[in-house]
């Protein structure tokens, strides 16, 4: 057991070793990117939407330009806060911790770098060096909700909610608001899983919705796409996505989705930077800067009858203009 | 609660149960064979990670989700031969052990994925599978019969567990070899070996019960899909006492009790939702408070055997 | 007929000489069996050096010898538990590889281990049939390995019901269905590891009678002991260990008890007896219709009453598993009462706490030393303070006083002959004999009012066990009040003013040990005293109680 744990540590601190290496060999010249996620690159929801706008990013200035680096699956604030830590250590630009679980360690590093710019979120509360950013999930969410109280056939229109929490409480009251907008009569009904990541509680919380009646249904977080594969199994009924484009996964199904373009925020904190600002702004995506796109997928925008579709537009602007503002729970900011 | 006819509602709730059963049954199961020998697998859920992987790939690619189930089975056997490796052969600390290969197999099913799929895609599973006749029954049909043929296997399991564990010789030393293996070794049994082949049967059930998540349940991947369910198999284990029969009724009063939050949940009844996700294991921890305790526990659990330490 | 210490075994008709009987030639495979040059070393103990023994068929061969003197680790070698460092075993001359027990039991031998190997969880046939291939192939056929047992156990008088779980078997029962294990396996060569350790004397003339039975069927029998008078009673041969190596083998005809003795310990020793007078003190320690739970739920002390006066030393006689360890537990403050009373020197100490017992003046040698009696990761002179390191003069207000410490400690280790290398010795490295010295030297040193000493000579050999018996008798000297328990019988009688035997939880039965015989102590130990009536000598039990 003694052999087992020296040899555990060597192999740790080679590890270290090698990444400092690694770390101090790069020129300047470029802009130095590191992404901490709780969950994986490729979850098709909160951590894709990033990465991929990073890596479309990076495509767009050049990989000499721009470096990017990754770490996956620390849900646990405590090891996040190891990998924030040792990525400003190696001299890494700008430092995005995805979520809004890592604001306290966030904060605890920042203090010790000062000269590295962190972002996190869905947050607001900044630094010198701190970056807030949020999207403005309630506006997509309210266009999805109109979108199912228009055109739900049984009446019910339900969520699939992780925890009731941070993102997702805003995307759900959003969505709600829509769906009472379109159709006061409308039965809405929400439950949880628990768990951000459990893909199967998701698709089998997805069934008993369906099992109960409902045809339009939609949901935040990574574990969503379990939901969104049960939608494909049953006939007449819709899901409407967040996040990302889910539709790949079922293009029958994904009827449109709230699209975030991370790249928008990134490239403005980048040019931030370029002025000299490196922190203490509370950045947003919304619909009124495009970093927020309302996406009907191509395939299935037949379905939607055109007098939804430009009641939804309409919202859409007036969202955008100000004079519709959706409403956040009391409480939240 | 418009529009909801209070018997569909009661039928919702039992299918959804034995729906979310097969899971458990499968890995409660093969640990009980595995504790039962006295080897204490707590890499239950890293196996049913792999199944659940390896299950998916095969589907995924060659389009034959029995080949996929077959080949879960396969991986599941070859991980636990490597705990069997590490734990008896090795004799390493055994709760260490199984750790150590739930996070393994969580790295390699998700470097896997990384490399030979690369991003979220669904497959086509097994779809519900009637049985001719019982389906039709009024109730009982739509609660017991209109399920995936993997969910009839996991609830035959349980008779099949039984008998081999209380009528077979090879159930015999199982029992034996968990609760005195010195004593069963003086009788000529081969202790590792049978210990080697209770490890092998419940690497072979969890990875079927991983497969099942992928291929029975949500007909897709994702990173870390089990969710915990392998550890909560273990607990059942206990729940159960060793015994398939008690496996099943505490894998039911789960199973149950999670399709319950979830029906109360979705029909909007008052009732905070932090309470209705936590409430399967309340209950089911509650049960198991007040279960019969007079049960033979196999009491070599855990321990290495090693013949010259008598 | 022949009486050793009051209990009467059948002497065998012709020693020495092998009884083939008309079963023998029914198939039976072992002539003789030789195990000659056998060498085995664990790191750091040489169990056996160069150790040669031969039995032959219908013969019983005595294997005698100290704790510790090789016996068991020979046997294992020959059951193919242990692999020998060197050396080989020879089958009718023929040499054999015996790498398992599966070997050995191929080849027709059988062990009762001194430490039963059954699995408490089964039943009788299920633990008589493990690791058999069965006659319905994978299935197991229970019904008919039944049938067999039943015919075993009626041919050898080894009664036992083959569907009972064996958790719910007396010792007595248990030790018959090793037996029966073996007998189904086709053992010719059954090896007895202490069997009668465990067994009451009425329980051990039975087995006796039925090991002289398995000999007559031309079976050799190879019985491990180290108690004399079974070597006399039963034995043809008699082959002596000591530390390890070959003593002698002799014809039991030819040796004595005496003869033994010094070869089996190497010299002269004297036997520890009580020779003043029975003292008439005051009760120190008294236990008044005491009922106690046991761990598995019924009561284990069913209105139990004692009283152990100053200055005498009472032994508590009794078959293990009637409660002996709860009545300790109970003494010690270690179990609660469910009604009745506990007083120490008149003060009432019902359901106290083990702290408040302790500082109330009574000593404990607990049943298992190195569990209950030590801290074993801890050294000695920390082990030799636990029952006082909080008083002066070894600690001072929240600090120990490492140099009074050490020299009380330096003290204990003279006084009381702990062989240790230095007191800060870690507990755990000491002999069994040691520990033992190192608890006395604690609790003895503490001048308790009264000592409850547990078993307080089990698995010592001969020094370390007289050293004992001479320490109570020296503190009993002093005024202690003593109470002893043990299974040794011969213990009770030797040390003991008087005698109390504990039966399902009650004394039923207390005198003085010199009015009574190890034969109505053996009875009444068995419930004897409680049911039968229609002997004489019963019926006077009964009326004394």
């Amino acid at each position: 057991m003694k052999r087992f744990t020296k040899g555990l540590t060597a192999v740790f601190v080679l590890v270290l070793l090698v990444g400092v290496c690694v770390g101090f060999g790069e020129a300047s010249s470029k802009v130095r990117i590191a992404l901490v996620l709780a969950s994986t690159t490729d979850d098709m929801a909160w951590s894709q939407s990033m990465y991929d706008a990073l890596l479309a990013l990076q495509k767009q200035l050049g990989k000499d330009k721009m470096e990017l680096v990754v770490s996956e699956r620390l849900g646990n604030p405590v090891d996040a806060g190891a990998a924030i830590r040792q990525y400003a250590d190696q001299g890494f630009d700008i430092v995005i911790a995805h979520g809004a679980q890592f604001q306290s360690v966030v904060f605890e590093v920042a203090e010790d770098f000062p000269k590295t710019s962190f972002a996190y979120g869905s947050a607001f509360k900044t630094a010198p060096n701190v970056f807030a950013y949020e999207p403005l999930a309630q506006q997509g969410a309210y266009l999805n909700g109109l979108l199912a109280g228009y055109m739900t056939k049984t009446g019910i229109v339900a969520v699939v909610g992780p925890v009731e929490s941070g993102d997702a409480v805003k995307y759900n009251y959003g969505f709600e608001q829509g769906v009472r907008a379109a159709n006061p009569k409308a039965n809405f009904r929400i439950a949880y899983t628990g768990s951000f990541g459990d893909v199967v509680g998701a698709g089998e919380l997805a069934k008993v919705h369906m099992d109960a009646g409902a045809d339009f249904l939609t949901g935040s977080s990574q574990q969503a796409v379990g939901a969104v594969r049960a939608c494909a199994e049953r006939p007449g009924v819709y899901w409407l996505a967040t996040d990302m484009d889910q539709s790949s996964l079922a293009p029958d199904k994904v009827l449109a989705s709230q699209v975030y373009h991370w790249e928008k925020l990134v490239s403005h904190m980048l040019d931030l930077r370029a002025q000299g600002i490196i922190g203490g702004q509370h950045l947003y995506l919304s619909f009124a800067d495009g970093t927020l796109e309302f996406r009907v997928s191509p395939k299935l925008a037949d379905k939607i009858p055109a007098d939804v579709m430009s009641k939804i537009e309409k919202a859409k602007q007036e969202i955008i203009d100000g004079t519709l503002v959706i409403e956040l729970p009391k409480g939240t900011k | 609660m418009q529009g909801i006819v209070i018997s569909d509602v009661i039928i919702g709730i039992l299918a959804t149960g034995v729906r979310l059963l097969a899971p458990f049954l499968f890995a409660s199961l093969g640990e009980m064979f595995c504790q039962r020998s006295g080897v204490f697998n707590l890499g239950v859920e890293g196996i049913m990670m792999m199944g659940a992987f390896v299950g998916f790939f095969v589907t995924l690619r060659l389009g034959n989700p029995y080949l996929g189930v077959v080949m879960a089975i396969l991986a599941g056997i070859v991980l636990g031969l490597l705990m069997a490796l590490i734990s008896v052969t090795m004799q390493a600390p055994q709760g260490i052990s199984g750790i150590g290969l739930h996070m393994f197999c969580w790295g390699l099913s998700g470097l896997l994925f990384r490399v030979y799929v690369g991003f979220i895609t669904s497959i086509d599973g097994f779809k519900p599978l009637p049985i001719p006749g019982l389906a039709d029954i009024p109730v009982l049909g739509p609660i017991l019969f209109q399920h995936n043929w993997m969910v009839y296997l996991s609830i035959l399991f349980v008779p099949i567990s039984w008998f081999v564990l209380f009528k077979t010789n090879w159930g015999l030393k199982v029992r034996a070899v968990g609760v005195a293996p010195q004593a069963a070794d003086t009788l000529g049994v081969n202790v590792n070996a049978v210990r080697y082949q209770c490890l092998m049967l419940g690497g072979a059930l969890a990875g079927l019960a991983g497969a099942f998540l992928t291929v029975g349940q949500a007909n897709m991947y994702a990173d870390n899909i089990t969710a915990g369910r392998g550890f909560i198999a273990v607990a059942l284990v206990y729940f159960g006492r060793w015994n398939p029969v008690g496996i099943l009724l505490g894998s039911l009063l789960f199973s149950m009790m999670n399709s319950l939050q979830l029906w109360i949940q979705v029909l909007g009844i008052n009732f905070p939702y932090e309470f209705a996700v936590i409430l399967p294991y309340v209950v089911t921890i509650a049960a198991l408070a007040v279960a019969v305790k007079n049960v033979w526990a196999p009491t070599a659990l855990g321990k290495p055997f090693r013949r010259e330490s008598i | 007929m022949l009486k050793i210490h009051g209990i009467s075994f059948e002497q065998k008709q012709d020693p020495g000489r092998c009884r083939i009987t008309m079963e023998s030639q029914e198939g039976l495979r072992i002539k003789d069996v030789k195990m000659q040059g056998i060498v085995k070393t664990f790191p750091g103990v040489l169990a056996n050096d160069h150790v040669d023994i031969d039995v032959h068929a219908g013969e019983i061969l005595a294997l005698l010898g100290e704790n510790g003197a090789g016996k068991t680790t020979l046997m294992k070698v020959l059951y193919g538990l242990y692999r020998p460092d060197s050396g080989e075993i020879l089958i009718n001359d023929e040499p054999v590889s015996i790498s398992s027990p599966r070997d050995a039991i191929d080849l027709g031998i059988g062990m009762v281990h001194q430490h039963f190997m059954l699995v408490p969880s089964l039943t009788v046939t299920e633990n008589v049939v493990l690791g058999l291939r069965s006659s319905r192939g994978p299935l197991l056929d229970l019904e008919s390995a039944a049938k067999r047992i039943e015919e075993l156990a009626s041919r050898y008088s080894l009664a036992v019901d083959p569907y009972s779980p064996v958790w719910q078997l007396s010792i007595g029962e248990q030790q018959r269905v090793e037996i029966i294990k073996a007998l189904y396996r086709g053992a010719e060569l059954l090896i007895m590891d202490e069997p009668t350790a465990v067994l009451t004397p009425q329980e051990a003339d039975e087995l006796i009678r039925v090991m002289r039975g398995m000999a007559d069927s031309g079976r050799a029998i190879i019985l491990i002991t180290h108690k004399l008078h079974e070597v006399m009673a039963v034995s043809d041969r008699v082959t002596v260990l000591r530390n390890g190596r070959l003593v002698d083998t002799v014809l039991t005809k030819d040796a004595n008890e005496k003869l033994l003795a010094q070869m089996m310990v190497g010299r002269d020793i004297p036997q520890t007896l009580r020779t003043d007078e029975t003292s008439q003190g005051d009760p120190v320690l008294v236990l008044d219709d005491v009922w106690a739970d046991s761990d598995k739920g019924p009561p284990a002390l069913r209105g139990l009453s004692l009283e152990v006066r100053e200055g005498e030393i009472l032994g508590i006689a009794g078959v293990s598993g009637n409660g002996q360890r709860e009545m300790a537990e109970v003494i010690a403050g270690l179990r609660k009462i469910s009604s009745g009373s506990v007083r120490l020197k008149g003060e009432d100490m019902t359901n106290s706490t083990p702290a408040k017992m302790i500082q109330a003046g009574l000593g404990y040698i607990p049943e298992d030393r190195i569990v209950d009696g030590i801290v074993q990761s801890f050294s000695v002179e920390e082990n030799l303070i636990l029952k006082d390191h909080h008083k002066p003069p070894f600690s001072h207000g929240i600090f120990l006083q490492k140099d009074a410490i050490s020299e009380f400690a330096k003290e204990m280790v003279e006084i009381y002959d702990i062989r240790t290398p230095s007191i800060d010795t870690q507990a755990s490295h000491l002999s069994g004999g040691n520990i033992q010295r190192l608890i006395l030297a604690r609790d003895i040193s503490r001048n308790p009012a009264c000592l409850l000493a547990c078993y307080p000579s089990r698995g010592l050999d001969i020094a370390a066990t007289e050293y004992v018996r001479k320490k109570l008798l020296d503190v009993r000297a002093a005024g202690c009040a003593i109470i002893l328990i043990s299974e040794e019988l011969e213990e009770i009688f030797n040390l003991s003013d008087r005698v109390a035997v504990l039966y399902e939880g009650q004394i039923v039965k207390v005198a003085d040990v010199d009015d009574v015989t190890l034969d109505e102590i053996g009875l009444l130990m068995a419930g004897a005293g409680l049911t039968e009536t229609d002997d004489g000598n019963s019926r006077e039990l009964v009326d004394m109680i």
